[in-house]
């Protein structure tokens, strides 16, 4: 079969919206429904986290001008077989190299690569796309990304180019040697970045990632979060590679525990990539607190950040677009007082958790290298058992 | 070489940037600066003899009555010191209270007494007071020398925008610097960016560059076990418009920058770099708007700030030096005013970095 066919027909194709449906149905749509029709984003099992609204989208696309684009990389099967991709989250609709956001990062624990980091730390700015892909595929995306960023790239623009490229360990699903991406690949996704709704699970950078012992790779969630008379968007867009079963809850319940069946070799825990947008006017400072709390939304299920785990996470404002240079006079910019700043902080957790839930239970199983199967999580286990809670919850009140 | 002639030679190693017009950290508008020294020989109950020669300096950021907060941050190198604020200074970057240097050991009524002088001027938000420890236990006594907590609210609020004092006075009169007397030393420069006037100015106290314990031949010189490690402390305030990412490039820029100090003599010393800006200020009246204004400023500002600071660095370290009269204190120890020679020597090691 062509590998192209192949790749689509994994995707299972994005469900087509009748232009006559309300806007309403479409955005309700948009906000559960998953791309491959057998899985489902984590609302649409009647499980809701947290207590705030989500965007229309519920996808880190809510903040105005992001764009998610992937390519997935599906070849052959048994010894050798590759399950593997780039996914790339273009931050604004400008040239991003010459309209800067402020940007900043939380590490975790490094035992992973972001890099761009050191610009990112040192100006405050972020000033390229931001790549997820697997590990060994970080030098061909990197190229790639800077062939992409020199053709934007001014003349007489100073600092040099510094894309952001971020990798989980999929080698348990890919031949992680063959390194079968190249730079068209890398344009692909990018060509291929949109607004609106964005493909979870196992796609792009995503595709062959293991988490909580069952298929894993990519997810997003965003929240609305109304404060005095403005509203703010916080989106969370993750690639989970991390965490083991028995760890794994959802709203608190212990959900992990109790999946039944789906044989697994313990012992896959590797990283997890975390990116968080907001509209909210910040500063980097400001960002790196997001950044924390980003942090405490990865907690909320159950993941403990093992030694061998790199969990990084960046975090950049679309509040403020600052030009690469404005020399002479000084330049208007807001920034939100932190006296008001927490529900924004509260709604960064809810969307992160929710972002890696949404990993799971949209993406489909893999069958990869020298046959390595990763289960997509049962559906109706993990809403039974998240039932169960519920009501148990309920009873208590009564 | 006189003072005076050695003032004079100073001045003509100054770089491009010209001071402003008392050249001293309160030539930055709504700063203000005191001193509280404390100079006291009296016998203990088993008659030793003590030597007090500590003090405090305090420097007022802006009227602490507005109701108003500045965006601020440091660098810190191997701080070693106690730093109160620390985790708010880095987290949030920005500072509300005034800032006092004194010995280790007062740190405790600093803090305290900022408290009191922020509840009793009516300030809205005081916390967290930021405190910076020195030690000064080579020459002052610091077990013995508690400071009475109402003379340090005082001095917060006797702090004025006049002349700066330097030398061997406030936290200045116990410290001791590459083997000589060391001491409080101020300047301030005046540059240019956007077709506007900006003022930097800087205070510094020297504690640092001293010869480590395992050198000294000397059992008198031998330094309590807490002293094997000197600071240096750098306070600089300014009114361009700055938010914390850049004040941490600056202040981490000019710790870099800053002449040999480091030398493997001295590898234990640390420099702590506080700057704060005037501009920018944000209102704390009913906890502030939802969202501020700021201005930014790019990155040649920042460059000719880096440049500015780091000749006025310079030029407040030895002056620090240069005018520190000798003090002799505990054990009979004696810290001399530093020796033309040596003036010279380093003077030289300030300017080859330029």
């Amino acid at each position: 079969m062509k590998r192209r066919n192949f790749i689509m027909s994994v995707l299972g194709g994005i469900p087509l919206l009748s232009s006559k449906a309300s806007s309403t149905q479409i955005l309700k749509k948009a906000q559960s429904s998953p791309s491959s029709s057998a899985r489902k984003r984590v609302r649409e099992l009647g499980i809701k986290i947290g207590d705030k609204e989500p965007g229309p989208y519920n996808a880190i696309t809510d903040v105005p001008g992001i764009k998610v684009g992937h390519t997935t990389i599906i070849k052959g099967k048994g010894k050798g077989a590759v399950r593997t991709g780039v996914t790339a989250i273009l931050p604004q609709e400008g040239n991003i190299q010459e309209e800067n956001l402020f940007a900043s990062y939380f590490n975790l624990n490094g035992w992973g690569e972001m890099t761009g980091i050191a610009p990112v730390a040192h100006t405050g700015r972020l000033q390229s796309p931001i790549f997820l892909t697997g590990t060994n595929n970080v030098g061909i995306v990197y190229d790639a990304a800077v062939e992409y960023l020199r053709k934007s790239h001014k003349e007489d623009s100073g600092p040099s180019l510094a894309p952001v490229v971020a990798e989980c360990f999929d080698y348990l699903l890919s031949d992680t040697q063959k390194r079968l991406i190249t730079k068209e690949d890398v344009f692909r996704a990018i060509n291929k970045a949109r607004s609106g709704i964005v493909e979870e699970g196992s796609v792009g950078g995503g595709t062959g990632m293991v988490s909580f012992d069952f298929k894993g790779g990519i997810g997003t969630s965003s929240r609305v979060v109304s404060m005095k008379d403005k509203k703010y968007t916080i989106g969370v867009l993750v690639m989970t590679n991390t965490s083991d079963r028995s760890l794994l809850r959802i709203n608190g319940f212990p959900v992990g525990k109790e999946i039944k069946g789906y044989e697994y070799k313990e012992g896959n825990s590797k990283s997890i990539i975390l990116v968080a947008a907001t509209d909210a006017p910040l500063l980097p400072f400001q960002l790196k607190k997001i950044s924390k709390r980003v942090a405490l939304g990865l907690a909320q299920t159950g993941a403990t950040s093992n030694t061998g785990s790199g969990d990084i996470i960046l975090a950049f404002s679309t509040g403020n677009k600052i030009p690469r240079h404005h020399p002479g006079s000084p330049r208007k910019i807001q920034s939100l007082n932190d006296f008001w700043i927490t529900p924004l902080y509260k709604a960064t957790i809810e969307a992160t958790q929710e972002a890696i839930i949404n990993a799971l239970t949209t993406a489909s199983t893999i069958v990869g290298r020298d046959g390595n199967t990763a289960y997509g999580i049962p559906l109706d286990q993990v809403k039974k058992i998240v039932e169960k809670y519920e009501s148990l919850k309920n009873k208590q009140h009564d | 070489m006189t003072k005076k002639q050695r003032l004079e030679l100073l001045k003509t190693k100054r770089g491009k940037f010209q001071p402003g017009p008392k050249n001293c950290l309160t030539d930055v508008r709504g700063v203000r600066v005191g001193h509280l020294t404390l100079d006291q020989d009296f016998q203990d109950e088993s008659g030793r003899k003590i030597a007090i020669r500590t003090g405090l300096t305090a420097v007022i950021p802006c009227d602490m009555k507005e109701e108003i907060r500045l965006q601020a941050g440091f660098f810190d190198f191997r701080s070693h010191n106690e730093i109160t604020g620390y985790e708010v200074e880095d987290d949030f970057c920005y500072l509300n209270s005034p800032l006092i240097l004194s010995n280790s050991h007062n740190i405790g009524r600093a803090y305290n007494a900022i408290l009191t002088y922020g509840f009793s001027i009516r300030r809205v938000e005081i916390w967290p007071p930021v405190v910076m420890g020195i030690d000064d236990s080579w020459l002052n006594d610091m077990d013995k020398s508690s400071i009475d907590e109402k003379q340090i609210v005082k001095l917060l609020h006797d702090s004025s925008g006049s002349q700066v004092e330097e030398g061997s006075l406030g936290i200045g009169l116990g410290l001791r610097a590459f083997g000589w007397k060391g001491g409080i030393g101020t300047c301030s420069r005046i540059f240019s960016w956007g077709e506007k006037e900006f003022t930097l100015g800087v205070l510094a106290a020297s504690n640092h560059g001293n010869k480590p314990e395992s050198q000294m031949k000397n059992p008198m010189e031998k330094p309590s076990a807490a002293q094997t490690q000197g600071s240096l402390i750098l306070i600089l305030a300014t009114d361009i418009p700055l938010v914390p990412f850049q004040i941490r490039r600056i202040t981490s820029s000019l710790v870099v920058g800053l002449p040999p100090i480091n030398t493997l003599k001295n590898c234990l010393d640390s420099v702590t770099c506080f700057l704060f800006s005037t501009a920018n200020a944000m209102s704390l009246k009913n906890d502030g708007p939802l969202v501020f204004d700021f201005s930014l400023v790019d990155d040649s500002a920042l460059e000719i700030l880096i440049r500015a600071g780091a000749e006025a660095t310079r030029e407040a370290i030895l002056r620090s030096l240069l005018l520190s009269s000798p003090v002799q204190g505990r054990l009979g120890r004696k810290a001399n005013s530093i020796p033309d020679q040596e003036f010279q020597k380093i003077l030289n090691q300030f300017q080859d970095t330029a």
